[in-house]
């Protein structure tokens, strides 16, 4: 039976890097489908970085017009073929917001058929982007982007992170606000996400603190691929 | 305000909101839209007016509406939604409208591509509508740079009762840096007592007429005269240019924006290897930094100068009429939205060196 990961969240809040990261490590161990499902942003998707996917053997499958440099994006009719019985992982890399989330919902009759203790859905947060940074901001995300995804969330992510200058002062502003919305509904944290010498940091800084581990849950550790530093920039343009 | 991890578009839009911008009218184009889909949602919020209009001319016209009547308005598009605007800009400069206009470069002529581009300099600083006008044009080449600069073009259009243009490019609206934002939630406005607020009777408020058209070739005349002096006083007060390690320099480097941050990279790799070079940045490309520029490249020490452009050459005019063919000038560009590097910008520099 596969097993099902979806990516939902803010614009810019970290739902391609996560994918990224999950595919990589999952094909490692066996069969891994990463579906990038973003119709709404032409750049900044996970398929910009089908060499570093091809190079782990994750298959991709991006919109038809994904990485064509022009705007019309779509869902490719691909997609279904995830949902067939087999083995291995699935991840949906979904677009920002509840307007990326709307592509989603089509799916619902394939999402209903999957046994819920296979089906991850994951709300990725980032209090250091703008208009999802306080509680009452993320909470009304995500309660719109459940109910146009047609999918109940079953996990909080704490991405806190201000690119290269992430400090554990931001993971610790992301605990404080996931710990809110779980809080608020009830949903259980999933992880904590961050590169590997800031969640050193912060595991270290949340027993002196005495942190609750409920809302820390797992430690997940991110390599950099898709944000894009000044230098990155130059290399690989936009 | 502590720092947030802003898309360029993004703190673009919220930077002029804090400068007092309560109405936005503008089209989807990309590699712009993060900034309307952000108005979109924040204008509200503060008690603005966000509106997509039904085309690129209907959005500039209503600009002219809003800012005819004090308020302060922005639109945002990408190079072939700027053309489209462009008899409205000239109508607000003639009609001495005050309004902002982020150009967000893309590539062209025509269609072009939505890479990001230099290929507007001329459409900008030249008048890309008809008539005797100039637009100021702000250039940053950082997302917290254009942040900054917002504050400054609103108040620059109030001051002079002029359009002002934000020229970026793609990079800056897509790329996603650190920004730090003052917040202000009471942006001062200053007193408009020419705009088109209401029509007393009893003479407590004269009727406010903005118009650009004057068909007596005197009043046209007159219009024309009170641009050129109010250009003049531009021109004395709002030049704004970065220099950066020219004294004593070699070579200097000539650009703007996103390629400016690339020629200091450039610089850097070139004074590793003990080569002394520097750089001016034109950062109002209208009121162009003449004086600067020349004088950087007109230094001893200085052999000569190369502008790097994403373009086929357009600054490089206005850096060869501030040369005045003191010093040799030389030209680097790139077309098709391809992006120099430092790299390759350091070699070309070499190469002049050796010849």
């Amino acid at each position: 039976m596969k097993e099902y990961w979806v990516m939902l969240g803010s614009f810019g809040g970290g739902k391609s890097e996560m994918s990224l990261n999950m595919a990589v490590r999952a094909a490692a161990k066996g069969k891994c489908t990463l579906i990038d499902l973003d119709v709404i942003n032409p750049y900044f998707r996970s398929s910009e970085r089908g060499d570093v996917l091809d190079a782990a053997g994750v298959e991709l499958i991006s919109p038809p017009y994904a990485l064509k440099k022009i705007e019309i994006l779509s869902v490719s009719p691909r997609v279904y073929s995830a949902f067939t019985q087999g083995e291995g992982t699935v991840i949906f890399d979904v677009g920002g917001d509840h307007i990326g989330a709307v592509a989603l919902g089509q799916y619902k009759p394939n999402f209903d058929a999957i046994p819920p203790e296979k089906l991850h859905v994951l709300f990725v947060v980032n209090p250091l982007r703008p208009l999802s940074s306080d509680f009452d901001s993320a909470m009304s995300m995500l309660q719109k982007i459940q109910k146009v995804s047609r999918l109940q969330v079953t996990g909080i992510v704490n991405n806190g992170n201000l690119a290269e200058l992430t400090s554990i002062e931001h993971l610790k502003m992301g605990y404080d606000l996931v710990r809110e919305l779980s809080e608020a509904t009830g949903i259980p944290v999933w992880g904590t996400c961050g590169r590997q010498d800031m969640l050193d940091q912060f595991t270290q800084f949340a027993a002196e603190q005495s942190l609750d581990e409920r809302y820390i849950g797992i430690k997940y550790p991110i390599e950099v691929m898709m944000h894009r530093s000044w230098d990155k920039f130059l290399n690989e343009g936009l | 305000m502590a720092l947030k991890l802003m898309k360029g578009c993004e703190a673009i839009a919220e930077a002029a909101i804090q400068a007092g911008c309560r109405y936005f009218f503008g089209y989807p184009i990309t590699p712009q839209n993060d900034i309307p889909e952000y108005m979109s949602l924040r204008l509200p919020q503060v008690g603005g007016c966000f509106l997509q209009a039904e085309s690129e001319l209907a959005a500039i016209n209503m600009v002219y509406g809003a800012g005819g009547a004090g308020a302060r308005v922005m639109t945002s598009s990408s190079s072939p939604g700027i053309s489209l605007k462009q008899e409205g800009i000239s109508t607000c400069c003639a009609a001495e409208i005050p309004c902002v206009i982020v150009n967000m470069m893309r590539g062209g002529p025509g269609l072009g591509n939505i890479q990001a581009s230099q290929g507007d300099y001329f459409q900008a600083v030249k008048g890309g509508g008809h008539g005797d006008y100039h637009l100021v044009v702000f250039a940053p080449s950082s997302i917290q740079e254009t942040c900054n600069l917002m504050q400054k073009a609103f108040d620059t259009a109030d001051k002079y009762r002029t359009p002002v243009m934000i020229l970026a490019d793609g990079l800056i609206g897509q790329m996603m840096e650190p920004v730090e934002l003052k917040m202000n939630p009471n942006p001062e406005m200053p007193e408009k007592p020419w705009a088109a607020q209401g029509y007393d009777p009893k003479g407590e408020r004269p009727r406010a007429v903005l118009n650009s058209l004057y068909i007596e070739t005197e009043d046209l005349d007159v219009l024309i005269n009170r641009l050129h002096e109010r250009y003049a006083e531009i021109e004395k007060n709002e030049k704004m240019v970065e220099t950066y390690h020219t004294e004593g320099a070699e070579f200097i480097l000539c650009a703007y924006g996103t390629v400016a941050r690339v020629c200091k990279a450039a610089v850097r790799i070139l004074e590793e290897q003990g080569v002394k070079v520097g750089l001016v940045r034109p950062i109002t490309l209208w009121p162009f930094p003449t004086e600067t520029v020349h004088d950087a490249i007109a230094q001893e020490s200085v052999k000569a100068c190369l502008t790097v452009e994403m373009s086929d050459g357009q600054m490089y005019e206005d850096i060869r009429l501030a040369v005045n063919g003191c010093k040799p000038c030389e030209f680097m560009g790139k077309a098709g939205s391809i992006i120099p590097s430092a790299e390759e910008i350091a070699e070309r520099i070499l190469k002049m060196r050796e010849a």
